[in-house]
């Protein structure tokens, strides 16, 4: 029973975890708190939703279209929009971010109606079961899987290539990354595009597991912070570890006290890390 | 100068008697409407205290309103208190609370700060939904006021005007005293004003305090004026988010700016919602992508300025981009 939780637990905290990494690469890089980042989130669960209806598209497959879709998105927005503020405080692009919430949010709501939704696959009662001990469905499995590969092709890409390399030196010092020829807007963009497609990736995924509707996006944007800021900024290793601790957490707490219960022990874990380790688990004092 | 100051405060008082006569002359309507436009005035304000002076960009205040929402419909239902006492004990619940939670809280910074404040408005709505006496999502009744309806709306409308010149006139006087000077010190440099002497932890604290003081006030108007009360809608994220919104859309760190942030986004809202029906909220997320894209430092900023135009526009956009 306890076993079960905890695997419980671990699978959906590799999905909190995908949703992180994406949210921390864009606030490592560019110092920009992404609340619309749930928004891309509910974007891209809604692409493959839409593959799997409208085109019979299996769902694991449209996980390809929604990072290019989502990609391309969030390259657009940066170049266009964010770009042209992200030198004035760090406050005004949460604002502008928190505008573009709004914005993607309620055009679904608009495009779409407030309908919960559900990707149904054939496979999706399939699971794998050890005797009574432990049954675990193959599709959570799956996206597990799924979650451990896409962050390791993004940790390939930021630390073994040249635009990682521009990527990173971007994220240390803009103007000598200038210096040195790094052309820093389309960096901001490129960036901002993969923390996004990160996020369509996530949304894919979750649209496998969970229902979906147009204002799913606010919660999971909290529970995005919550993961960077238990794992802390500054290591791809931080949102897996915040991700897994916020999936057993809340898994052992909703068993506990009840799922209605659920947010309070996230939130309370999040103000608890911020208070006695404001740079997360990992990271060290200031 | 002397000149200059006397010619403020007399348009400061036109402005007020001019408020004062609104609902002499108007329906029930847009008496409820700018009872509205007052309330978002006084939280934008209030924000404007911690976040707009002393730099600390709190994105948890609704957590004030929402507890000055809930202390007035416990003291009112369950404890059959008098309103006035309510709103007094729910503006003092509020700075408490503040201050209990600013204590740990304000020692963080930047963006890890702002997700602190959002992290405990959260766990408080995720809180209050699960007490007992909160009759957690059901939500409280408060007691009906046995008034005729239009007296009601001008009890309300005044309620909110005074506590909107309160927040205004506490505002101006710390500004001119040694606090005020302490906080515009810790936005611009924290480390050295601790290091020539201020208490910081103690200005920031009495900011926050204030802040959430006069927002617990709107709390407590808010619930009486609705009658009902439920987490999910007095806690809700929305609510700081428009506090911000307008605080920075008027301009943060003026006294007037968030007043006027207030006045303009409420009609703006308001004249969307009239002509899109359905859409008006996607094109207030437009309103906010404009807004700061184009006139980051406030609209107040403009007419201190005199500058409209799009020179000043792209003047911003150049300072501002990479």
């Amino acid at each position: 029973m306890l076993l079960q939780i905890i695997v419980n637990g671990i699978l959906k905290g590799g999905l909190y975890a995908l949703m992180a990494i994406g949210m921390a690469l864009i606030w490592g890089v560019m110092d920009i708190i992404n609340i619309a980042h749930g928004s891309f989130i509910m974007l891209g669960a809604f692409t493959t939703y839409w593959c799997f209806s409208l085109l019979g598209i299996d769902p694991f497959l449209s996980l390809i279209a929604s990072m290019l879709v989502l990609f391309l998105l969030g390259y657009l927005v940066q170049k266009y929009l964010i770009n042209f503020v992200i030198r004035a405080s760090a406050f005004i692009t949460l604002i502008l971010a928190f505008g573009i919430e709004i914005f993607i949010n309620n055009l679904a709501l608009v495009a779409w109606t407030a309908d919960v939704r559900k990707v149904k696959v054939s496979y999706g009662a399939a699971n794998f079961s050890f005797g009574s001990y432990l049954t675990i469905p193959t599709v959570r499995l799956l996206a597990f899987l799924l979650v451990i590969i896409i962050s390791i092709v993004l940790f390939v890409i930021l630390n073994r290539t040249n635009l990682g390399r521009s990527i990173r030196a971007t994220s240390q010092d803009l103007e000598a990354a200038r210096l040195v020829g790094v052309d820093v807007a389309r960096t901001y963009a490129v960036t901002f595009g993969i923390g996004v497609a990160a996020a369509g990736a996530a949304g894919t995924l979750w649209s496998i597991l969970f229902p979906i509707s147009p204002m799913m996006g606010g919660i999971l944007t909290l529970k995005s912070f919550v993961v960077v800021i238990i794992g802390g900024l500054g290591s791809m290793m931080g949102p897996l570890i915040g991700g897994l601790t916020l999936g057993v957490t809340e898994a052992l707490g909703t068993n506990w006290f009840g799922s209605t219960y659920e947010n309070l022990i996230s939130f309370t874990i999040l103000v608890l890390v911020l208070i006695i380790r404001p740079r997360g688990i990992l990271g060290g004092t200031d | 100068m002397r000149n200059h100051l006397l010619r403020n405060y007399l348009l400061c008082g036109v402005a007020l008697l001019a408020l004062t006569l609104v609902p002499l002359f108007c329906n029930n309507f847009i008496i409820r409407f700018a009872t509205d436009i007052l309330m978002f005035a006084i939280m934008a304000s209030a924000w404007n205290l911690i976040g707009g002076y002393t730099g600390y960009a709190s994105f948890g205040n609704v957590v004030f309103f929402g507890i000055g929402a809930y202390v007035t419909a416990v003291l009112m239902e369950k404890a059959g208190l008098n309103f006035f006492i309510a709103f007094l004990s729910a503006g003092m619940g509020a700075a408490l609370f503040a201050i209990l939670i600013g204590l740990p809280v304000l020692r963080l910074r930047g963006h890890y700060f702002a997700i602190a404040t959002l992290g405990v408005a959260e766990a408080m709505k995720a809180l209050v939904q699960n007490l007992e006496i909160t009759e957690g999502n059901s939500g409280i009744y408060l007691p009906m006021m046995d008034l005729a309806v239009r007296k009601q709306y001008y009890f309300f409308f005044y309620m909110m005007l005074g506590t909107l010149v309160l927040t205004l006139i506490v505002t101006y006087i710390l500004l001119n005293a040694k606090l005020g000077y302490s906080l515009i010190a810790i936005r611009e440099d924290e480390d050295a004003a601790n290091s020539v002497g201020i208490n910081t932890t103690y200005a920031k604290t009495m900011a926050f305090a204030l802040s959430g003081l006069f927002t617990g006030f709107c709390g407590s108007i808010y619930a009486y004026q609705q009658a009902f009360i439920k987490p999910g809608p007095a806690f809700t994220v929305h609510t700081t988010v428009k506090m911000i919104v307008m605080a920075v859309f008027g301009g943060m760190g003026k006294l007037f700016g968030p007043l006027l942030g207030a006045f303009s986004i409420e009609i703006i809202s308001e004249f969307l919602s009239n002509y899109f029906l359905l859409a008006h909220t996607l094109f207030f997320g437009v309103v906010v992508i404009l807004a700061i894209v184009f006139t980051p430092k406030g609209i107040i900023d403009m007419i201190i300025q005199k500058r409209f135009g799009l020179a000043y526009f792209l003047e911003n956009i150049r300072e501002h981009r990479v």
